[in-house]
């Protein structure tokens, strides 16, 4: 099972990422948990290239999500700036309050919601893979 | 994302309503902006009806904890949804911000302030 969908380089998307993940609660027999997610996972990696590429030009994103038995596999294709999140530090999270930032805390959710990913650039584009194992229920 | 803000007694309430994003959260930080320049009651994020919080919006909140760290009045969170209190696990935001499980528990845990 597969579907795919373009959208733009805006954060208005964010809305049709989200229209697009409720049609697979029903179709995908995914949770609500699942579904936040995916939709989490997805959210900051759209939101990261939204704010990494060049916002002058109306770049689209590809994303596609495919459902085999337990395994879901998401992949966001992008024209922008090469940016490689795998390789993003990720922050440390015992700090005390005083030595927290923000940076760095998308991509420790993206990594925390999904279990590998894989970043490749080709054809002048961002190549974003990641796979999810889903609980039993899903099948 | 809806806010509507309310005061009870020594504390302002923020009960937040729908989702929390890249989209909503430099409108959120905006309606924060004179409480965290000087906070002058308690502050709760009451989070009963937000349904999801990305990182963007987990920003404002350790701003929010921050600006609030040093001075008397303080900073708490309440009424999380099992998926938005998962992602605060995830980023250690539980290690320095009280959550209560309703807005009665903060309350109740505020203490009065001196001198007001």
């Amino acid at each position: 099972m597969k579907i795919s969908f373009r959208i733009n380089n805006d954060l208005a998307e964010l809305n049709t990422l989200l229209d697009q993940l409720q049609t697979l609660e029903d179709k995908w027999s995914l949770s609500r948990k699942n579904i936040a997610e995916i939709n989490l996972v997805l959210d900051e990696l759209v939101t990261n290239t939204i704010g990494h590429g060049d916002c002058d030009k109306k770049q689209p994103i590809d994303i596609t999500l495919t459902k085999k038995d337990l395994k879901l596999t998401i992949q966001i294709i992008d024209s922008g700036q090469p940016f490689d999140p795998t390789v993003c530090q990720l922050p440390d999270t015992t700090l005390p309050l005083e030595k927290r930032k923000c940076g760095g805390l998308g991509i420790l959710l993206v990594r925390q919601f999904c279990d590998s990913w894989k970043y490749t650039r080709s054809n002048n584009k961002n190549i974003l893979t990641l796979k999810k194992n889903l609980p039993k229920e899903c099948k | 994302m809806e806010t509507t803000i309310t005061k009870d007694n020594n504390t302002t309430i923020f009960a937040l309503s729908g989702r929390l994003d890249s989209n909503s959260a430099p409108h959120f930080e905006q309606q924060l902006r004179d409480f965290l320049t000087t906070p002058c009651t308690h502050l709760v994020f009451d989070f009963n009806n937000l349904d999801y919080i990305s990182s963007a919006g987990l920003r404002v909140v350790l701003n929010t904890a921050k600006a609030y760290k040093a001075g008397k009045y303080l900073f708490h969170a309440c009424a999380m949804q099992e998926h938005v209190q998962e992602v605060f696990e995830i980023s250690g935001f539980d290690s320095f911000i009280t959550i209560h499980r309703s807005i009665d528990e903060s309350l109740s845990a505020l203490p009065p302030v001196n001198g007001k």
